[in-house]
């Protein structure tokens, strides 16, 4: 019986361990090449983003639906996301559960600022971050004190309330949203890409949207990764594994987790701005809690901590159901046995960190597992600590 | 005196973990906590190195007053704590570990470095490796050559000889010593009083949340109620006739 176990047991983790290894020997071959080579590599992947929308990659990437469409939503929209979310998840270990609501945040400023006050999509850009940051902040203040699955709930909620006051602020359109929002204003003969000129945003061609998008992407994973490499990264990394010993070698932790809420919510905040300015109208219901459960699922499975992995991830979570429309009913349980395998082939993810990978052995790496002790939420005493 | 605890409270929630501890620990000096399992010595220590409020009381650290101090400053002001349960990072190298120590230094660590690597020759053979791997008495070093990075003036620790073989939990005291001669003041917590006593010049005896004794070690090491009750031999008067169940965990 028990020999038995061991004997089915044996090829999964066999699988296992040599997925592992190659992932090993391909980190290692890419830390140790030199500094030009990743210049190649990344320029290439740039200029592979910009050329995805052509017809012939899909019409086998998606037979059903409008390809380049769906590469600005759901694909890019949640490949951005999914960095933000990262930042807060993979890298300072907290479980959030609401990140919806700050996409949410963005999507609502560029409506508002838009109509009413008539402002350019640029300007709402850059108010529209500096919004999020404020309300990462501002949600931070009182609940970064929590640990682990305290914080998961109260962030759930947050999630929760800016969508149902949304929906019952008449103000800002109550449940039927808000319409008109303006595009980002057109450059007119700038370059073409495929027959479309690449400034010119209408709702006819969703390309130049998805072009903004790259940019945008580009830009945050090029902060994000200096932020990582950085004492911001050591820190985060520190309070992830343990915060109480982050605290006690002298890491400013609550200020730290409070920078990870704020870089994450711009993040997602600049994506609101952006998917809202392609939009034209958008409404509560476009920020359900399912968002925030997808982008988290997308960051777990694709390796939290690791950029590519997220973005791996959240490219699957977004195109696999889409690639899969013919089947209709059935896509979803295809999508849930493919989730559910990858986290028995990978339960540290697609393309994990190395570092996150020794945290899970150990048990520890934040997301509510803090091996910690967890205080309640009305214990005394967080006061003095990590202010 | 370097430190001083000052009647302290503390509460979890709305139990009482500590009620009124007073402790001292001058310059220079290995103080030790001994105490039963709950008695709260992790919860002291955790208060002084400000992971956890106080609830009425003060905290006095080279004459300042650090009640209400943040743990990252305490740390800069001098005080360096190796936390309960080794509070290492695992996912982190060794070396890695060690540098996290020297995080709140604004001078050049490399003496310290070279100096924890010298310490524990162990740390400078797994360098590389990641910490989470290591064994135990491996994770316990470099739990103390990492708060000796910060080069406190006070080293707070937390149970070092924890689930350590007899060999190395010498080792560990030996160590502990080393670190007291080179200058470093130690308050030290411990469930292996035995040893403890004997390493330390100053003890106090925590029971439910309360300081029931201080002495220095080795009267203490001869006092029955303490044999009785920490170190396996003796007769407690409390218990009389019930010595065999009064004398708890014997350790290895
Ligand atoms: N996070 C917590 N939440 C609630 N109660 C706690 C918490 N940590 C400790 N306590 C309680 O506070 C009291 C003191 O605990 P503490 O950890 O300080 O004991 P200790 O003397 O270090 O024990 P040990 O020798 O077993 O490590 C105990 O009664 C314990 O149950
Ligand atoms: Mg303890």
């Amino acid at each position: 019986m028990n020999q038995k176990t061991l004997q089915r047991g044996n090829p999964v983790s066999r699988f296992r361990n040599q997925l592992g290894h190659f992932g090993d020997v391909m980190h290692d071959r890419w830390m140790n090449a030199p500094g030009w080579q990743r210049w190649i590599v990344y320029i290439a992947l740039i200029v592979a983003a910009l050329l995805l929308p052509s017809e012939s990659i899909g019409s086998f990437m998606s037979p059903d639906t409008d390809w380049a469409s769906i590469l600005f939503f759901p694909i890019g929209t949640f490949v951005l996301l999914a960095i933000g979310l990262n930042v807060v998840v993979g890298q300072a270990g907290l479980l959030d559960l609401g990140f919806v609501a700050f996409y949410a945040v963005g999507g609502y400023a560029m409506a508002l600022l838009g109509t009413r006050m008539g402002w350019n999509f640029w300007l709402i850009m850059i108010v529209g971050i500096g919004i999020c940051a404020l309300s990462g902040i501002i949600l931070g203040a009182p609940t970064l004190r929590l640990r682990g699955d305290y914080l998961a709930i109260v962030t759930l909620g947050f999630g929760e309330i800016i969508r149902i006051t949304a929906r019952n602020t008449d103000e800002i359109g109550g449940p039927n949203g808000i319409r008109g929002i303006p595009h980002p204003p057109s450059i007119e003969g700038g370059p073409v890409i495929g027959d479309i000129e690449i400034f010119k945003y209408g709702v006819l061609y969703p390309q130049p949207y998805y072009y903004l998008l790259v940019a945008l992407a580009v830009i945050v994973i090029i902060l994000v990764k200096r932020w990582e490499k950085s004492r911001v990264g050591r820190s985060w990394a520190a309070i992830r594994e343990d915060e109480d010993a982050a605290e006690v070698m002298g890491v400013p932790t609550f200020r730290f987790k409070m920078l990870a809420f704020a870089i994450g919510a711009s993040i997602g905040g600049a994506m609101g701005v952006l998917w809202a300015a392609k939009s034209i109208s958008i409404n509560p219901n476009d920020f359900q809690f399912m968002l925030s459960a997808t982008i988290l699922a997308a960051v777990v499975m694709g390796g939290a901590g690791n950029l590519p992995g997220v973005i791996l991830g959240a490219f699957l979570v977004a195109w696999l159901p889409e690639r899969f429309r013919g089947l209709q009913e059935y896509r979803m349980l295809i999508f849930g046995a493919v989730l559910v395998a990858l986290m028995i082939f990978r339960p540290e993810g697609l393309l994990p960190s190395r570092q996150r990978k020794a945290e899970l052995k150990e048990g520890s790496g934040g997301m509510g597992t803090l091996g910690a002790e967890v205080p309640g939420p009305e214990s005394r005493g967080e006061e003095v600590a990590s202010k | 005196m370097l430190l001083e605890v000052k009647d302290i409270h503390v509460h979890y929630g709305k139990i009482a973990a500590l009620k009124g501890i007073s402790v001292e620990v001058n310059e220079g000096e290995i103080v030790t906590l001994i105490g039963a399992n709950g008695a709260g010595k992790t919860t002291t220590l955790k208060t002084i190195s400000g992971l956890r409020g106080l609830t009425s009381g003060r905290i006095i650290f080279d004459g300042q007053d650090i009640s209400k101090m943040p743990g990252h400053k305490r740390v800069v002001a001098g005080l360096g704590q190796a936390p309960e349960g080794r509070g290492i990072f695992p996912g982190m190298t060794v070396h890695d570990n060690l540098l996290m120590g020297a995080y709140a230094r604004t001078t050049n660590s490399s003496k310290e470095l070279a100096e924890a690597y010298e310490l524990f020759p162990r740390l400078a053979e797994r360098r590389d490796q990641a910490a989470g791997t290591m064994s135990g008495g491996e994770q316990q070093m470099l739990a103390i050559g990492r708060a000796l990075m910060a080069k406190p003036k006070v080293l707070l620790l937390d149970e070092p000889s924890m689930g350590l073989a007899p060999l190395l939990v010498q080792q560990i005291f030996s160590i502990i010593e080393e670190i007291n001669r080179r200058g470093t003041t130690v308050l030290l917590v411990e469930q292996n009083a035995q040893q403890a006593l004997k390493l330390a010049h100053r003890a106090y005896v925590l029971e439910t949340g309360k300081v029931v004794k201080s002495a220095p070690a080795a009267e203490l090491l001869d006092d029955p109620d303490v044999q009785a009750a920490y170190l396996g031999g003796g007769m407690g008067h409390e218990v009389p006739g019930q010595a065999g169940q009064a004398a708890p965990e014997e350790r290895a």
